[in-house]
């Protein structure tokens, strides 16, 4: 169906794909993996002819998609063939309510009016969102969203289907009503699917192929349970298999519980439990009743909570569920009621200056504090902002392992580097508390094990660190302490390793598969093993 | 990426719209048209079908859209590409965001800061186009849809369209040259609005206003008289505000617009 | 009658606005143009949605009041008409030579302001017209009904209607966002500070969405083929005619005729270009707004009131043009009350806009 030949695409001199050949065939649900810049979102928009013709890069070979070549065509002509979607479906709408906008395509493709009508109500039913049907696209939650740009493009009925990391920014159960939703695509409509997605664990028991981008310019296509063996991004199932040293990777929790029955693998009882909260009489902040109200919604309801130095905590919870509202108020930035001390003050009553020495706070959209156009620029004006001595933010910068060109523009930055920049111009005021909302977004896996890293060092170092996150395998693996929100509330918080492996929702793979056993990590499999 | 888009500032504008010998001469005669839109206290004989009544603006206003229509058509028909086109809507909802921005109901020196930005980057036939959506984007969102909408197109998209060819000048010289150019334009702008609405705002049968029997140099006397003493002030701070607009911020967003315009490659 | 279930189609709202404002226009007796007032006003209340370009109906009846209360302090300060009944004398003013003739005070008359309050009366009604229109047509149904050839216009002004309110609203997150920073940004470089973030985002989505409107297949059903030499003619002919046409009208005595027919012509001959330069893209409308029988009433009703009027006009002229000097009570004709009941007769085939 998909057709690579020889394909070479490069943006100046250094080629992101190298002389690449493979077929995906018809009705296959191929998953693409690869570290961040290997080249995946090239591939995908190759497919349909907008990488090179929409954004300039120089291509030599030919992709092929049912027969139609994507020298001879412009990515237009793909419309009825390939239906694309990307990361922010937002971005993406060009109409204003869900109808129109499953229209809309159509509208271009010039078909019918009669069977216009026919193909919205079959799609509607297709992706199960009939009652969202006269809404405003930008009401939508960013699930029900990621489900309309996929009808949007299913309705002129293509036969391939390519999705660039569509889950991205939904939690965890959007998520995999978004990925149920593609799956059944697959198998009812046997539309041909190239889906790349950072967080493998939830699609790859339906893949029946995974091409691997090594980010070496090749490709590596192959039978999932055998290319993510070699493959360096790693699930967690993966990284189990290679610890407990199975051939193939198991591709579902079931599959992997079946084996571990059939190998007798049985864990030792844990050593002790290691303490969640260092040991301090005062935390460092104390919230009590906080509450805090956006126009008629009450967005976080009388939270109590402390924090201490030297930890990471986790604060899980559905979008919308208060996190990002309780992290601006801590930081003293959102009109709160309630009592807040952090070290003695409350930041809401201190100025901005002074503020952000007690409380740092990263915010989802980072780029929002970057306002200069290069990484040099952005630096000196944080050291200033801070009266830190001329090169403390670089040097942090550098401390948390990103090695930035200084000319760099911000927004031309990876997310894990614009994360890295935002983070060190926060590090710069030294805040006693750093809270980091939803910092990965976006970061593979080995991008989550560094974030990991830093935020063990910010916590060594005496901070109090809080990460809110919707990826389970990052908590498990990154806190000591785990707070959920569900509607403005704490409904549980406790060592991560009890909060995550009571609750399925919350639970890793690693804990799915040897539970009833508390157990979060395959390292811990490892040091645990008989 | 081997290229780094952060650092080279090279000075070639984009035409993210093209103008073809046709759109030339259909922008030739619409300017005609406004010329005759926006002066036409001057030029009304006093036994023309017109002269006895102060409806002359609503002609205009049913006459213009006709023409914008045409023009317009015309620019974005053939060969628009699609990214010019998503920046003409991005652009044009930018210029109903800044428009409430603007003090007063007049508020309207808001808006000629991102045409007069937009039309240098990304060319005379944008600006022209954008000064046109922009401005309806804006009176459909505040509804500000009334006889006036078609004369303040057609004068946004002309700002736009001049805005596009004026000389290429580069770092302080460009922002001051913009600066000035942005004075010039909303004076004017403002004087002929406010010349072709004249007789309309203040009636026929008052001394302040206009007598097709007087001819063109008395009543053109009368009118400077009457906009010195009642809104010359109006139009002097409207015509600073987006001055300064231009100064503190054009940098800033010509630098944005810019790469923009070099990523897009508009083809 | 049966259930009217589909909306009105906004174009309809528009065309009988803008005939009831030209009804209006033809008379100066403030009888009839507080009756048409009445008319309209009463079809925006019972037909107009809770939209919010419905609600801005208040602003033009704001701004309509204004209009009359300019004029009448025009006429009172300036005031060209001094005859008749004197109300009340100003101090007056002497005004040297460079003044053009410009009088500032003096004898106020009841004729003058009599007249200055019909004719502002008249031009308040044309804007209540114009915001009836406003309230009762949904401007994106009426983008979405264009012709073809304006269809990238169309594209532009709906994709600027959905993002100016995400721009305000990126707005306010960024500025909120400052504080993270310690706000020691000051003044204009604070602004920057918010607006390269908001302005980056803007045209980063700008990109986004061009590349999914191209896989979506935009522009894909144009003929790029030659224009032809006869459509290029027939667009630049109308736009001359109908320039020519305006100059007639405003400069040149006597001209009545040909000035009309310049302009009748020339809008004909723009409608034929731009339909068939509309006809090198044929994309398709999903469930388009029907021109039905109603919508042909809607702008019959408001069409039949203007001829009601012209009759009355080529009748009885000076009944629409009533005298202030002196100043008499403007009589009430009994053809006034069919004009206005015929304007606000399309309430009989319309239902309430959704």
């Amino acid at each position: 169906m998909i057709q690579f030949d020889d394909v070479t695409i490069g943006y100046g001199t250094e080629p992101v794909l190298d002389r690449v050949s493979f077929t995906i065939d018809d009705g296959d649900l191929c998953l693409l993996v690869g570290a961040t810049g290997s080249g995946k979102s090239t591939l995908l928009g190759a497919i349909n002819g907008l990488v090179p013709h929409f954004t300039g890069a120089s291509m030599a070979g030919d992709v092929r998609v049912d027969g139609r070549s994507t020298r001879q065509h412009p990515p237009r002509e793909f419309a009825d063939l390939v239906g694309f979607v990307g990361q922010n479906p937002l971005a993406g709408f060009v109409t204003d309510t869900v109808e129109d906008e499953i229209a809309y395509g159509m509208e271009q493709l010039g078909v019918e009016a009669t069977a216009m009508r026919k193909r919205v109500e079959e799609t509607l039913d297709l992706m199960n969102i009939a009652d969202l049907r006269r809404r405003a696209l930008v009401t939508l939650s960013g699930g029900q969203q990621q489900r309309v740009a996929i009808a949007a493009v299913l309705a002129a009925q293509p036969r391939v289907l390519v999705l660039d990391e569509p889950t991205s920014a939904l939690d965890p159960t959007a998520a995999q009503d978004v990925l149920a939703a593609i799956t059944s695509l697959v198998h009812d409509l046997g539309l041909t699917v190239v889906l790349a997605e950072h967080r493998l664990e939830r699609v790859m028991q339906a893949a029946d192929q995974v091409l691997w981008l090594p980010g070496d310019g090749s490709a590596v296509l192959g039978a999932a349970s055998e290319v993510l063996g070699r493959a360096s991004v790693v699930p967690p199932l993966a990284e189990l298999a290679a610890t407990l040293g199975w051939d193939e990777v198991p591709l579902s929790v079931r599959q992997a519980r079946r084996k571990v029955a059939a190998e007798r693998i049985v864990l030792r009882p844990a050593a002790e439990a290691v303490p969640t909260t260092p040991a301090g009489p005062t935390p460092l902040l104390r919230a009590t009743g906080l509450t805090v109200r956006h126009g008629d919604l009450t967005a976080v309801d009388g939270i109590n909570l402390d924090l201490h130095a030297g930890s990471v905590t986790t604060l899980m919870g559905r979008n919308g569920a208060g996190k990002s509202s309780l992290f601006w108020a801590l930081q003293g930035a959102q009109p709160s009621t309630g009592s807040l001390q952090v070290d003695g003050h409350d930041p809401r009553r201190l100025s901005p200056a002074r503020a952000r020495e007690l409380v740092g706070l990263v915010p989802q959209t980072a780029a929002d504090l970057l306002h200069l156009h290069t990484v040099a620029l952005e630096c000196q004006q944080s050291d200033r902002e801070s009266g830190e001595p001329v090169g403390t933010t670089e040097g942090l910068l550098r401390r948390l392992g990103a090695d930035l060109v200084p000319d760099r523009h911000p927004r031309d930055l990876s997310e894990g580097q614009r994360l890295a920049l935002v983070l060190a111009i926060q590090l710069a005021a030294s805040p006693r508390i750093v809270l980091l909302d939803e910092p990965t977004r976006g970061l593979d896996y080995p991008m989550k094990q560094q974030l990991a890293d830093i935020l063990a060092d910010l916590a060594s170092r005496g901070h109090g660190v809080v990460v809110s996150t919707h990826d389970v395998e990052f908590a498990a693996h990154a806190s000591q302490r785990t707070v959920i929100l569900a509607e403005g509330d704490v409904i549980a918080d406790g060592p991560t390793r009890e909060v995550c492996t009571a609750s399925p929702a919350f639970a890793p793979q690693v804990a799915k598969v040897f539970h009833p056993e508390q157990v979060l990590t395959t390292a811990e499999v490892a040091s645990r093993r008989g | 990426m081997a290229d780094n888009p952060a650092l080279p500032r090279s000075g070639v504008r984009q035409d993210a719209v093209r103008l073809s010998p046709r759109s030339r001469v259909l922008l030739a005669v619409a300017a005609l048209l406004g010329a005759l839109a926006f002066t036409w206290p001057l030029l009304l004989d006093p036994g023309a079908t017109l002269a006895g009544d102060d409806l002359a603006p609503l002609l205009f206003a049913l006459v213009l859209p006709v023409v914008l229509a045409v023009v317009v058509a015309q620019l974005t028909g053939d060969d628009l590409d699609v990214k010019a086109l998503a920046m003409l809507g991005v652009m044009s909802a930018v210029v109903a965001a800044v428009r409430p921005l603007g003090a007063g109901t007049a508020g309207i020196e808001t808006v000629f800061f991102p045409i007069i930005i937009s039309a240098r980057v990304f060319g005379p036939g944008f600006g022209f186009v954008l000064g046109n959506t922009g401005l309806l984007a804006s009176a459909l969102i505040t509804a500000g849809v009334g006889p006036w909408l078609p004369h303040q197109m057609l004068a946004a998209g002309f700002v736009g369209l001049l805005t596009g060819l004026l000389p290429r000048l580069r770092g302080r010289a460009e922002i001051a040259l913009l600066a000035a150019w942005a004075i010039l334009a909303s004076v004017v702008y403002g004087w002929l609005m406010d010349l072709s609405f004249w007789p309309f705002m203040v009636g026929g049968e008052s001394t302040i206003s206009f007598d097709p029997a007087d001819g063109t140099l008395a009543n053109l006397h009368r009118f400077v008289v009457f906009n010195l003493a009642t809104s010359m002030g109006w139009n002097v701070g409207r015509a600073l505000t987006t001055a300064a607009l231009v100064i503190l911020l054009g940098p800033a967003l010509l630098r944005i617009l810019r790469r923009a315009a070099r990523r897009a490659s508009f083809g | 009658m049966a259930a009217v279930t589909a909306p009105t189609h906004p174009w309809a709202w528009w065309g009988w606005a803008l005939v009831a404002a030209a009804t209006v226009s033809l008379t100066r007796n403030p009888l009839l143009v507080v009756l048409v007032m009445a008319a309209v006003a009463f079809v925006v209340l019972a037909r107009r949605s809770d939209a919010p370009w419905a609600r801005s109906v208040g602003a033009y009846f704001v701004l309509a009041l204004v209009i009359v209360a300019i004029r009448v302090t025009m006429q009172v300060f300036f005031g060209g008409l001094r005859e008749g009944p004197v109300l009340f004398t100003l101090p007056e003013v002497r005004l040297p030579d460079w003044a053009a003739g410009i009088r500032l005070g003096g004898p106020v008359t009841l004729s003058g302001v009599l007249f200055a309050l019909y004719d502002g009366l008249r031009l308040a009604a044309i804007i209540i017209c114009v915001g009836a229109a406003n309230a009762l047509a949904n401007p994106r149904r009426a983008l979405k009904n264009v012709p073809a050839a304006l269809h990238e216009l169309s594209v532009a002004v709906v994709i600027a209607l959905s993002v100016a309110p995400q721009l305000v609203e990126s707005l306010h997150r960024v500025r909120r966002a400052r504080r993270l920073r310690g706000g020691a940004a000051k003044g204009w470089r604070a602004v920057t500070a918010v607006l390269v973030p908001v302005m980056e985002d803007a045209v980063e989505r700008s990109m986004q969405l061009a590349a999914s409107m191209e896989s979506r297949g935009f522009g894909r059903t144009r003929d790029l083929g030659r224009v032809g030499p006869g459509l290029s003619l027939l667009l630049v002919g109308s736009v001359l005619l109908v320039t020519f046409g305006s100059y007639l009208l405003l400069g040149v005595p006597d001209s009545r005729l040909a000035g009309l027919a310049c302009l009748a012509l020339g809008v004909a001959a723009a409608v034929l270009g731009l339909r068939r330069s509309g006809r090198r893209l044929s994309t398709t409308r999903y469930r388009p707004d029907r021109w039905t029988w109603r919508e042909t009433a809607v702008v019959a009703a408001a069409t039949a009131a203007l001829i009601v009027v012209l009759v009355l006009q080529g009748w009885n002229p000076a009944v629409l043009q009533p005298t202030t000097t002196p100043p008499v009570w403007p009589s009430l004709h009994p053809l006034f009350l069919p004009a206005a009941a015929l304007v606000a007769a399309p309430v009989l085939v319309t239902e309430r806009g959704r």
